[in-house]
């Protein structure tokens, strides 16, 4: 039976001497989801993909990838894309061959099922064959990683900052076709620090900071009904008063405004909560974007909850 | 992963130039003496098997352990230089399998550098000295078929105590940041091996290192073959030890780096 839960992860913890650089992270990505794992430099993002790819072992918890427990070189691994801390080939091969070496390296056949697909995406021509990777731009390195990571038509992708040095076009051109991996049923997983991208290709989201997750679901949740701004006049009462009322999920403030995700409350419910609690509401504004929630939900020094 | 390792290295420039010289210096030492063949230039030039020997007496220790020495570190350091060490767990290669293919690469690596030096040293020698019995001054000559077998004991031989050198340049390659750091301190073990190896002195530590024993592949040409026994078994106890470490330093090395 085909497990649906392709990447999980369940409590993971990874230390660096006393520094925690991710604690008690949990979140599941389902086939067909594409999951925007997102959070500011240092939440713990390509800490927790090394842990679900098997480079880093954690302190505790367990991480599995398409059923199967990830460890260092697990056999899994042949179903699963990873792209991870940027590109890194053998600079005075070609890109077709360090493709092949990669490929070959797993024990595999050359070629691998989707080369052509992948090939077509990243768009390097005669480079491709002709010059050494280490003339390359850093685009061109860029799209090759992502060729390398798609070559072998995975049925789960790990992909750490895979925009990174794309133009606009290309960042679309891999946006379309990771809509359809996972329209044909793959999981994907997606750091990024371009929010305005996962907003346009994400299902679901994790949003990481400082090492856990602050928040994880479908984006609609994130940012659809039952995402509000109040502005009022006392910012810790007000914290106070909706973290008390059922449904609120998050509550952040900036300054004297409140972003307040309650995908189960109505903002006459919540308003009504603040002017009992005898906070003074100077106005509300429904839905956001993923960079208003996104800083809401990891703002960090006036963070309320 | 041999194949990959054998395919990464062997194109690079580095290996190519050494390979070249490889070729080019017994071309070019023939070349030198070939006005004096038949013996007029010394011992190496009466035929093509003393033309071989004496170019093997050339290269043993220091030019054929620096060859191979560059092989072992780059082996060793490559993966981490380029980044690409994480993206070889992800494929998924093991450790174990990412160990074996740098070992064997390492092999083929020592072979191929005698191979090629002896094979065109032979060649360049049956052009300019001809094949002819083995000479050996004050003794009688060893015939042509006994010669050519000692040749590929020597070959055997030296490619196995090229081996340990190559161990320890792979250790060091994996130990330190780059693999110019892991060849230089080879380089420098290597020569100073050779330069302490008739000081009295130090005979005691010198015994036990892998070095002492290279040159006792001469004795394959009519001398005591028995003595090479030890110089395989220090050549072994060097490998061993430097390939665990080797081993042991690829498991602490993080992954992801």
């Amino acid at each position: 039976m085909t497990d649906t839960v392709a990447v999980a992860a369940h409590g993971l913890t990874k230390s660096y001497g006393h520094r925690h650089a991710i604690e008690q992270v949990t979140f599941e990505v389902e086939r067909g989801q594409i999951c925007g794992l997102l959070g500011p430099n240092g939440a713990g993002k390509t800490n927790t993909m090394r842990v679900l790819v098997g480079l880093s072992r954690p302190d505790s918890g367990t991480a599995r990838l398409l059923g199967q427990p990830s460890r260092l070189a697990a056999g899994v691994l042949t179903r699963v894309g990873v792209a991870i801390d940027g590109p890194a080939f053998v600079p005075h091969l070609s890109g077709r061959r360090n493709l092949e070496l990669a490929w070959r390296a797993g024990g595999r056949t050359w070629p691998p099922p989707a080369l052509e697909e992948s090939l077509q995406l990243a768009g390097l021509g005669e480079a491709l064959g002709a010059k050494k990777v280490k003339s390359y731009s850093m685009g061109m390195r860029q799209r090759l990683m992502l060729a390398q990571a798609l070559m072998g038509a995975p049925e789960a992708l790990i992909l750490d900052e895979p925009a990174n040095g794309l133009d606009p076009g290309e960042v679309r051109t891999l946006r379309e076709h990771l809509r359809r991996l996972a329209e044909r049923g793959a999981a994907i997983l997606i750091s990024s620090h371009v929010l305005t991208e996962i907003e346009l290709l994400a299902t679901h989201v994790v949003v990481m900071n400082a090492g856990v997750v602050v928040t994880a679901g479908r984006l609609e949740d994130l940012l659809g009904t039952g995402a509000y701004e109040f502005e009022v006049d006392d910012v810790a009462r007000a914290g106070k008063a909706l973290r008390a009322v059922a449904g609120v999920r998050t509550v952040t403030a900036h300054g004297q405004r409140l972003s307040v995700t309650a995908p189960g409350c109505s903002v006459k419910e919540l308003n009504h909560a603040l002017v009992s609690a005898g906070v003074g509401v100077g106005s509300v504004r429904a839905t956001r974007s993923l960079e208003e929630a996104f800083l809401g939900l990891v703002g960090q020094d006036d963070a309320v909850r | 992963m041999l194949y990959v390792e054998l395919a990464t290295q062997l194109r690079r420039l580095r290996s190519l130039i050494l390979l070249a010289l490889l070729v080019a210096l017994p071309v070019l030492a023939g070349a030198t003496e070939a006005s004096k063949a038949g013996g007029r230039g010394g011992a190496a030039t009466y035929s093509a098997l003393n033309f071989a020997e004496g170019g093997l007496n050339f290269m043993v220790p220091v030019l054929f352990g620096l060859v191979v020495a560059v092989f072992g570190a780059i082996l060793g350091g490559a993966d981490r230089e380029w980044g690409t060490l994480r993206y070889r767990y992800v494929q998924p290669v093991s450790r174990g399998r990412l160990m074996a293919g740098k070992w064997w690469a390492l092999v083929i690596c020592s072979a191929l550098a005698t191979a090629t030096f002896l094979a065109v040293a032979l060649l360049t020698g049956i052009m300019i000295f001809g094949w002819h019995p083995y000479h050996v001054s004050d003794s009688s000559d060893l015939s042509a078929a006994s010669a050519t077998w000692a040749i590929l004991g020597a070959a055997g031989y030296v490619t196995v105590c090229l081996l340990s050198i190559g161990s320890i340049a792979l250790a060091l390659g994996l130990l330190l940041p780059r693999s110019v750091e892991a060849l230089g301190i080879t380089v420098g073990f290597l020569i100073g091996s050779a330069a302490l190896d008739n000081v009295s002195a130090v005979h005691d530590i010198i015994v036990i290192l892998p070095v002492h024993y290279w040159l006792r592949w001469t004795q394959l040409f009519g001398g005591d073959a028995s003595q090479l026994l030890p110089g395989l078994a220090a050549q072994a106890a060097a490998i061993a030890v430097a390939f665990t470490a080797a081993y042991l330093l690829l498991m602490r090395r993080d992954p992801a780096a």
